[in-house]
């Protein structure tokens, strides 16, 4: 799975969590890098943040529906901004689920399977 | 400066006026005649010379208007003396020349004041000085020059006579325009005013009275008293202040007494149109349009001048609500990134798979690292939703849902936090509730009114939920807490107000969380009340309207 966010920090602890759950992880610290390894390795799961530089996670999360060959990428948002407007934004461009932050890794963890169990 | 200078400065000034005003008594107790004449031409002359002395040991940066005060004054002195000497010349004498000159020189030197201190900059109070200065304007010309003019004697003689009162204007002119400067707080602008209002009030007495004038009426009081203000102002070291100039003031102020100006000035018109109708007095139509006319425009140019203050300032409110809600979006990112990485971190060296194991004792230190930040997110949650609130960005989005399920769930989740402290957390309820509320919000009033119970419960206590309806949808929350008074029952939902018992009992919170669960029940359209329950502790109760009323409404 593919995971972005513009904060090392926060990648890190992403990543880790999710490694240690048993997933394959890559990860990018750019909403274009993001894209671009999406195209590459086609991931079923893309956690992205929604404030990257390049492409923001919206941004991103548009082009990736519009790729027919990531018709089975699932995509999770992180976002900082608590604003309900931005979360309808989220589902409404197609984001299967979103986690706010702060959120715990434990939190994530349970989401990801969440999202990976009904595919 | 030495010494001496310095108290001579502060002193002269009383002595001048002391001694002015009981040579001014002295004069009316001495015989007409030549002794008075002596007298009063003395005060005339000495203010005249005062003045000067004033510049000279006070030293303004400007000059000219005080030595044009000087020459003012001593311009009316020597037409004091030239009138004493020959009373009954002819009008116009040189007597009346001298007069005539003064006035002039007088509101020269208001005007050059004014502009010294940036007066001119303040258009909207010269507008309103124009106002008063036109009303009186008005009634000077419909009662005092009309009849000068429709009276006796020769055309020059007339003419001359008519000049007093409009110098009169000229005068009020500049006295109405200092009063737009900020420098009418200074001491030796009071007296200023002190000397030109004992003027005009001794010259329209002059100019009312029908009886003509001698020499030793009671109406020289005025004049006497004048000069001496006059040479007391130039005595007084704040003169030297008075002509600085001064930082702009933008505000919009409306003090009372600027109101009464105002509005006693727009009736001048309708006042001297129902005087002369009353007197049936000829009415002097040309003087009441061209008042009234200037005085409308005037008005109109204010009232401009006020709605384009008003939208500067709105612009600037909304401008600084932008910027304050810019602000909370950025206190949202960057105190909420660093709060997820010391949370993230620290669960992740808390789990229980890693390897090596943590020691217990390092564990304990780790998991108060992890109790403080999850109550460090739970403040920085509050203070945003609070900033939203206030800024009136709580959006709802409503939706049917069940009450009695929601609250139960609420239970549930604190069932664990109850367990751990000794504290017996029921709920009571049963069937479904309909209310149409958003969920998040609901969840998180209930979650907070449930906390809250639980942090001022101490062990062993109890809290009761429960939901019903009668009409209106009700949850109640009763524990047997520390509580608080009836008193303190009315203040307990304001922003930041801590009851005594919490402060006390050294109970941790804000202030913040019963002002926000009262925000989103009346954002929901309900109430939210707050009282000492029986045999202690506290009861909640909060009634939302039922679902279908609830959606009428909207």
């Amino acid at each position: 799975m593919l995971v972005a966010d513009d904060d090392d920090d926060i990648l890190l602890l992403v990543t880790t969590r999710l490694r240690r759950d048993g997933h394959e992880v890559v990860s990018a610290s750019r909403g274009d890098d993001a894209l671009a390894l999406a195209r590459e390795i086609r991931p079923a799961l893309a956690v992205l943040d929604v404030g990257m530089p390049g492409l923001d996670g919206l941004e991103v999360l548009e082009r990736i529906r519009a790729d027919e060959t990531l018709a089975g990428t699932r995509v999770l948002l992180l976002t900082a901004k608590a604003q309900e407007s931005d979360v309808r934004r989220g589902y409404a461009g197609g984001a299967d689920a979103y986690v706010k932050k702060p959120f715990s890794p434990a939190e994530l963890s349970t989401r990801v399977r969440e999202l990976l169990d009904e595919s | 400066m030495d010494l001496r200078k310095e108290l001579w400065k502060h002193h002269i000034g009383s002595l001048f006026l002391a001694g002015g005003v009981a040579l001014s008594g002295l004069y009316f107790l001495i015989p007409r005649g030549t002794p008075q004449s002596v007298v009063y031409d003395g005060i005339g002359i000495a203010a005249s010379l005062a003045i000067g002395l004033g510049v000279w040991l006070n030293r303004p940066d400007t000059r000219l208007p005080w030595l044009l005060f000087g020459l003012g004054n001593l311009s009316f002195a020597v037409a004091d003396i030239i009138f004493d000497v020959n009373p009954d010349a002819a009008v116009p004498g040189l007597a009346d020349w001298f007069y005539l000159a003064g006035y002039p020189l007088l509101a020269f030197g208001l005007a050059y004041l004014i502009f010294h201190a940036g007066g001119h900059h303040r258009f909207a109070a010269l507008v309103e000085a124009a106002i008063v200065t036109v009303a009186f304007a008005l009634f000077q010309w419909v009662f005092v020059v009309d009849r000068i003019v429709d009276g006796g004697g020769s055309a020059s003689e007339r003419a001359v006579n008519a000049l007093y009162p409009s110098m009169d204007v000229l005068l009020l002119a500049g006295l109405a325009g200092f009063f737009v400067t900020a420098a009418w707080r200074t001491p030796a602008f009071l007296l200023l005013v002190g000397a030109v209002v004992t003027m005009l009030v001794a010259d329209e007495v002059y100019g009312l009275s029908p009886g003509g004038y001698a020499a030793g009426d009671w109406v020289d009081l005025g004049w006497l008293l004048s000069y001496v203000l006059w040479a007391t102002a130039a005595l007084h070291p704040s003169m030297a202040r008075l002509s600085k100039p001064r930082p702009r003031v933008r505000q919009l102020r409306v003090s009372p007494v600027r109101i009464v100006l105002l509005v006693a000035a727009l009736l001048s018109a309708p006042a001297v149109l129902v005087v002369q109708d009353i007197r049936a007095a000829p009415l002097n139509v040309p003087a009441v349009v061209t008042a009234a006319s200037i005085m409308a425009v005037l008005v109109v140019l204010r009232l401009v001048g006020i709605l384009r203050a008003l939208e500067r300032i709105r612009a600037r409110l909304i401008e600084a609500d932008r910027m304050k809600d810019e602000f909370v979006a950025l206190i949202s990112h960057d105190l909420r990134t660093p709060l997820t990485s010391i949370m993230g971190y620290t669960e992740l060296v808390l789990d229980d798979d890693l390897e090596p194991k943590l020691d217990d004792e390092r564990r304990s230190y780790l998991e108060v690292v992890s109790r403080s930040s999850a109550r460090l997110l739970r403040l920085v949650d509050d203070l945003l939703f609070v900033a939203r609130l206030q800024s009136g960005r709580l959006d709802l989005t409503p939706a049917p849902l069940d009450l009695c399920a929601l609250a139960r769930q609420a239970v549930g989740e604190a069932q664990r936090r109850a367990k751990a402290k000794g504290v017996e957390l029921v709920f009571d309820g049963n069937g479904s509730v309909e209310v149409a509320a958003d969920k998040g919000r609901l969840f998180q009033l209930l979650d907070n009114l449930v906390s809250n119970a639980l942090k001022f419960t101490p062990e062993g206590g109890r809290i009761e939920v429960r939901v019903s309806r009668n009409g209106a949808a009700v949850l109640e929350v009763s524990d047997t807490g520390i509580g608080f008074t009836a008193e303190e029952a009315a203040r307990i939902f304001e922003r930041f107000y801590r009851a005594d018992n919490a402060i006390e009992g050294q109970v941790q919170g804000t202030g913040l969380g019963l002002f926000i669960a009262q925000a989103i029940t009346e954002a929901h359209g309900g109430t939210i009340s707050a009282s000492p329950r029986d045999g202690g502790g506290a009861v909640f109760r909060i009634e939302l309207p039922a679902a279908r009323t609830a959606m009428m409404q909207r």
